[in-house]
C-alpha cells in the first residue's frame, strides 16, 4: 500500500504542472497584448489595402533587386562602415573598462568578501561595503536599463551628432549589462577555488586578482565577445538618432525613397555584421582551452601557447588605436570628403561651459509625477486641474462597492487617465505587446526552422536512422539546409531597427510592423541556437527513437530533450525584445520610447524623465523576474 | 584587505567629488555667461538651422547665407548643420551657435530655454502669413475638403504623417487647426498619426502612398512642384490653413547689439536683383526680408503652452 501511496507520489511530482501555468500564461500574455493595445490588421482583412501592400511589397522586391554599386557610392558605404566599426570599437573599450570596476564593487565576493562576520559590530563594519556594493549594482542596473537609443536622444543634445554619440550611447548601455554579467561570473565562481589565497593573508584585492579574476576569465572573455558583436550591431543601426555611421544614411535614404542605395547599404550592414559573426567564431576558437574538445586548437610549445595570449591582446589594442585614430583623425565619410575629428565635443566636456550642457538636463532628474491631478502637491495647479475636469475621480459615479461591475473598473481607468503617469505606464503596454506577440512568432518560427537548419537531421542523419539516401535526395537536403542557414543569417545579421524602418516603409507605421521586425530577428537569433542545441545531442538518443521519420523522430525526440535550453534562450530573447520595444518607439513605431523621444524633444524634461523611469522600471522588473525563475545568463 | 578598503574609500570620494565639482561649476556657469564673451564681438559668427528640409540644397543654403553675411559683416561666419530641431534650440541656448534659423516652435523655445537672452534678427516677408497645407495621395480618394473638420469626418482608415515633431508648420499648426475645427484629436481620427522628420520626406511619402495624408509647409511644397512636378501631381492640396507667423532669423543677445545691426541691415539688404540676393530669396520663395520682434511670436507660444495632447 505504502509502496503504492510513492509511486503515485512520484507520478504527481512528474505532472508537468509547470508546463501548463506556462502555457495559461503565455494565453494571458497574448490575449493581453490584443487587448491592451489597437492592433491594425486592415492591410490583411481589407481587400484594396491588401492589394496596395501586395504593390508595395513587390515594389520592394523590384527595389532591392537594383542595387547601387557606383564608384562613389561603394566608397562612401565603405567610409561610413569603417565608422560604424570604429564607433563600435570604441564603445566595447570603453564599456570592458568601465564595466570591469564597476563589476568589482557590484560583485559581493569582490567588494565585501565572502568570510562570515559575527556580532554587531563586525556587521556594523561591513555595512560601507554593502552600501557600495549596492551603489555599484544600481549604477550598473540604471545603465543597462537605459537603452542605448534612449542615451543616443539624451546625448545628441550635448556631444551633437556623429560617431562619437553613437560610441557613448552604446558604451553606457553595454557598461551596464557587461558590468552585471562580470559581477555574476564573479560571484558564481566556488570560494573553495581560491580559499586557499584567503588562508595565505590575501586581502580582496589580491584574492581578486589572483583567485577570483583567473577562474572566471573564460567565461568574461566570451561574453565580452558576444557583446562586441552586439555592439557592431547596434552601431549600424544609431544613427537612426542621430549616432553616425551606417544608421544615418539608410534612414536618410530610406525617408528619400532611394532604395538601390538603400539596398548597398544593407548588403554593407550584412557584410559588417556577418564578419564580425566570423571573426568572433575564430577567436572563441582560439580561446578554447579544453584540449579534449575535438575541434580544440592544440598548442605547440610554451611558447606558442602564451604568445597567443600576448598576440590577441596585442591586436585588440591595435583595433583600438585604429578607432581613436579613426575617430579622431582618419574619418573623411562627411560629405565635404574632409577628414573631421568627431573627438572635439569629448574633449570640450572638460570645460564649463561645455558642462552647462549637461545642466541643461537637469530637469531630466527631477520627474514630474502629475501629483496635482491625484490630489496631492502644489493646491494653485490643483485648482487649474479641478477646474479643468482633469482630476482622478473615484467616487464619481461608482462607489468601492461596485467592484464586480466591469463598467466600474471602465470608468475608473477612464477617470485615471487624467493622472500622467498611468497615462505613461500604460504606454508601455505598446512596447510589451510587440515583445511578447514578436518573440512568441519568432520562437514558433524558430521551432519549425531548426529542422531544416539542423546539421544532424539534414546531413547526419543516416547516422541515426541507418538508411543510406540517394545522392539527389542528400544535394536536395543540403540545398534545404543552406536555404534555412541563408534565412536565418539574413534574418539575424540585419538588426531589428532596420527591419522595422522596411516594414514601415511599405506597410505603414505601427504595431504589426514593430511585431514582425521583431520576430523575424528572434527568428534568426534563435534558429542558431536552437539547431545548436539539437546538434549536441548524442546521435544515439535519436538511434533508440527512430521510427522511420526524421521529421517526428525532431518533433518527438529532439524537440522534447532540448526543450529546456529552447525556453531559456525564449526568455533572454524575449528581455531584450522588450527592451527593442522600446527603441522602435524611439525610432517611431509609438508608445513609451515614443513619448520619451516627443517630449525631450519638446524640452520638456521632467515628462520625458517620468518616461524614462518607466523605462529604467520595465527593464529592471522583467530582470528581477527572470532572476525570480532562476533563469540567470550564468549557468 | 586594508587596501581595498581604502581603495573603496578613494574610488567613492573622486565620484563625489566629481559630482560636487560638476554642481558647482554649472552653477558658477550661470552667472558669467557664455557663448561669444560679454557684450564683445566674438571673432566668429556660427550660424544654425532647423533642418526642416532633409537635402544638400539646404546645406548648400545657409552655406550661402553664411558667405553672405562673411561678406557684409567682414567677420569668418560658418554654417554648422544639427540633425533634429531640439539640437538647433539646444546649440543656440548653450551658446555653440550665435545665431539660427528657426521656426515658429523653435523661435519660442529659444527664447525660453535662453532665458529672455534671444532676440528675432528678421524673417522673411512670407514669414507673416504663413500656411500649411494638407496633402493627400491621389489614390486615397480624399478630394478637396471645406474645413479641417470634413476630412476629420471622413479618414478613420487612413494613415496620416505630420513633418518632425518640434515643427510649426509641420506639426504644430496643423495639429492646433486639426483639434479647434473638428474637436478631435489626429490620433482619434487616423488609423495611424507619423512623424517623417521632414517637410520634403512628408511630400515624398504622401506621394509613394505610406501614407495617404500629410501637412507641410507650403513653401516647400510650391519649391518642389516646381522642381518634381511628378510628386505635386501625385500629393495634390486638399486643405489651406489660416495663416499665422513662422520662421525667423533669431541671436543670442551676447552677440552685442552693433553686430547683431550689421548682420540685420545685411539681411534687410537682400534684393531679388543681386544674384545672391537670388539665389537665396528664390530657395526660400519670398520677396525680401523684413524686421520682426519676438512679441508678434507670443500667439505661437500661446498654443504651445495650451498643451499639445499626442496622448502621452
Amino acid at each position: 500500500m505504502s509502496r503504492r501511496v510513492v509511486t503515485v507520489e512520484r507520478y504527481a511530482a512528474k505532472r508537468p504542472w509547470g508546463h501548463f501555468a506556462a502555457l495559461l500564461v503565455v494565453a494571458v500574455l497574448v490575449i493581453g497584448s490584443f487587448w491592451a493595445v489597437e492592433w491594425d490588421f486592415s492591410t490583411f482583412t481589407d481587400p484594396a489595402k491588401a492589394e496596395r501592400a501586395l504593390e508595395r511589397a513587390s515594389g520592394l522586391v523590384e527595389a532591392f533587386s537594383s542595387p547601387d554599386f557606383s564608384d562613389d557610392w561603394l566608397e562612401r558605404c565603405w567610409e561610413l562602415t569603417k565608422e560604424t566599426l570604429s564607433a563600435a570599437v570604441m564603445a566595447t573599450f570603453l564599456a570592458v573598462i568601465f564595466a570591469y570596476l564597476l563589476a568589482m564593487g557590484a560583485a559581493k565576493s569582490v567588494s565585501v568578501g565572502v568570510e562570515p562576520v559575527s556580532g554587531w559590530r563586525g556587521r556594523l563594519l561591513r555595512l560601507p561595503q554593502h552600501l557600495f556594493c549596492s551603489a555599484c549594482r544600481w549604477t550598473l542596473d540604471v545603465l543597462r536599463a537605459v537603452p542605448d537609443f534612449a542615451w543616443a536622444v539624451i546625448l545628441v543634445a550635448v556631444l551633437g551628432l556623429g560617431p562619437v554619440t553613437g560610441a557613448v550611447a552604446l558604451a553606457l548601455n553595454i557598461t551596464g549589462i557587461l558590468g552585471k554579467v562580470y559581477s555574476e561570473f564573479w560571484d558564481s565562481v566556488d570560494p573553495k577555488g581560491y580559499e586557499q589565497i584567503r588562508a595565505l593573508g590575501g586581502g580582496r584585492l589580491k584574492t581578486f586578482l589572483y583567485g577570483i579574476r583567473p577562474l572566471a576569465s573564460r567565461s568574461v572573455q566570451s561574453f565580452t565577445l558576444m557583446r562586441a558583436e552586439c555592439a557592431i550591431r547596434n552601431a549600424a543601426v544609431i544613427g537612426a538618432v542621430g549616432g553616425g555611421g551606417l544608421g544615418a544614411e539608410i534612414m536618410y535614404q530610406i525617408g528619400m525613397g532611394k532604395w538601390g542605395k538603400v539596398t548597398t547599404l544593407m548588403l554593407y550592414t550584412l557584410g559588417l555584421t556577418l564578419g564580425a559573426d566570423l571573426v568572433s567564431n575564430f577567436i572563441r576558437r582560439q580561446l578554447r582551452s579544453d584540449p579534449n574538445h575535438p575541434r580544440a586548437v592544440r598548442a605547440r610549445s610554451t611558447f606558442a601557447n602564451l604568445s597567443r595570449a600576448y598576440i590577441g591582446v596585442a591586436f585588440a589594442m591595435c583595433v583600438v588605436l585604429w578607432s581613436v585614430w579613426f575617430m579622431g583623425w582618419g574619418n573623411s565619410a562627411g560629405p565635404d570628403g574632409k577628414a573631421r575629428n568627431y573627438l572635439e565635443p569629448l574633449a570640450k566636456l572638460g570645460d564649463a561651459k561645455e558642462r552647462k550642457k549637461i545642466a541643461f538636463f537637469e530637469d531630466l532628474l527631477k520627474p514630474d509625477f502629475d501629483l496635482e491631478s491625484i490630489g496631492y502637491g502644489d493646491p494653485a495647479k490643483r485648482k487649474i486641474h479641478e477646474q479643468m475636469g482633469t482630476t482622478v475621480k473615484f467616487s464619481d459615479e461608482y462607489e468601492w462597492w461596485d467592484f464586480w461591475r466591469p463598467s466600474a473598473w471602465v470608468s475608473w481607468e477612464k477617470s485615471l487617465q487624467n493622472w500622467f503617469v498611468w497615462r505613461v505606464v500604460k504606454s508601455a503596454a505598446v512596447p510589451l505587446a510587440m515583445a511578447i506577440i514578436g518573440t512568441l512568432l519568432g520562437v514558433l518560427a524558430a521551432m519549425a526552422l531548426s529542422y531544416p537548419h539542423s546539421l544532424a537531421f539534414q546531413l547526419e542523419s543516416q547516422q541515426f536512422t541507418g538508411e543510406s539516401p540517394h545522392p539527389a535526395v542528400r544535394v536536395l537536403r543540403v540545398i534545404q539546409m543552406a536555404l534555412a542557414r541563408g534565412i536565418g543569417l539574413v534574418s539575424r545579421g540585419v538588426p531589428e531597427v532596420m527591419w522595422a524602418f522596411l516594414f514601415i516603409a511599405f506597410f505603414g507605421p505601427g504595431l504589426l510592423a514593430g511585431s514582425i521586425a521583431i520576430a523575424l530577428h528572434t527568428l534568426g537569433v534563435l534558429v542558431r541556437v536552437f539547431s545548436e542545441s539539437v546538434d549536441n545531442i548524442p546521435y544515439r538518443r535519436f538511434e533508440q527513437a527512430y521510427r522511420g521519420s526524421r521529421m517526428s523522430c525532431f518533433a518527438y525526440t529532439a524537440g522534447p530533450i532540448s526543450w529546456k535550453d529552447w525556453m531559456t534562450y525564449s526568455f533572454f530573447q524575449f528581455e531584450s525584445n522588450v527592451r527593442m520595444g522600446v527603441v522602435l518607439g524611439i525610432v517611431g513605431v509609438g508608445g513609451l520610447g515614443f513619448f520619451f523621444t516627443f517630449n525631450f524633444e519638446w524640452f520638456r524634461f521632467e515628462k520625458a524623465g517620468t518616461h524614462l523611469l518607466v523605462i529604467i522600471l520595465l527593464t529592471v522588473v522583467i530582470d528581477r523576474i527572470s532572476r525570480g525563475l532562476k533563469l540567470s545568463r550564468v549557468s | 584587505m586594508k587596501r581595498v578598503g581604502w581603495l573603496m574609500i578613494a574610488l567613492a570620494g573622486i565620484f563625489s567629488f566629481a559630482a560636487c565639482g560638476g554642481g558647482n561649476n554649472t552653477a558658477g556657469g550661470n552667472t558669467t555667461g557664455s557663448g561669444g564673451g560679454n557684450g564683445k564681438a566674438p571673432d566668429k559668427i556660427i550660424i544654425t538651422a532647423i533642418p526642416d528640409e532633409n537635402s544638400d540644397a539646404f546645406k548648400d543654403h545657409f552655406k550661402t547665407i553664411a558667405k553672405y553675411i562673411e561678406g557684409k559683416v567682414g567677420i569668418p561666419c560658418e554654417y554648422m548643420h544639427v540633425e533634429n530641431y531640439a539640437a538647433a534650440v539646444t546649440a543656440l541656448a548653450n551658446g555653440q551657435a550665435h545665431m539660427s534659423w528657426m521656426g515658429g516652435v523653435t523661435t519660442v523655445q529659444a527664447d525660453q530655454q535662453t532665458k529672455g537672452e534671444a532676440v528675432v534678427v528678421a524673417c522673411r516677408d512670407t514669414d507673416k502669413k504663413f500656411v500649411t497645407y494638407f496633402i493627400a495621395n491621389k489614390d486615397a480618394g480624399v478630394g478637396e475638403v471645406k474645413d479641417l473638420k470634413e476630412l476629420a469626418g471622413l479618414s478613420s482608415n487612413l494613415s496620416f504623417t505630420f513633418g518632425s515633431k518640434g515643427s510649426t508648420s509641420g506639426h504644430l499648426m496643423p495639429r492646433h487647426f486639426f483639434t479647434t475645427q473638428s474637436g478631435k484629436k489626429p490620433e482619434e481620427a487616423f488609423k495611424s498619426v507619423a512623424y517623417s522628420g521632414s517637410h520634403d520626406k512628408t511630400m515624398q511619402q504622401v506621394a509613394d502612398g505610406t501614407h495617404q495624408i500629410g501637412a507641410l509647409n507650403y513653401a516647400v511644397y510650391e519649391r518642389l512642384k516646381k522642381e518634381k512636378p511628378e510628386l505635386a501631381e501625385k500629393a495634390p492640396i486638399i486643405y489651406k490653413t489660416p495663416s499665422y507667423v513662422d520662421y525667423c532669423f533669431v541671436a543670442r543677445k551676447d552677440l552685442g547689439d552693433e553686430l547683431i545691426g550689421k548682420v540685420r541691415a545685411a539681411l534687410l539688404e537682400l534684393d531679388p536683383a543681386t544674384e545672391e540676393g537670388k539665389k537665396i530669396l528664390g530657395y526660400w520663395k519670398a520677396g525680401k526680408m523684413v524686421e520682426a520682434d519676438m512679441s508678434e511670436w507670443a500667439g505661437i507660444k500661446a498654443v504651445m503652452e495650451s498643451g499639445v495632447d499626442i496622448g502621452g
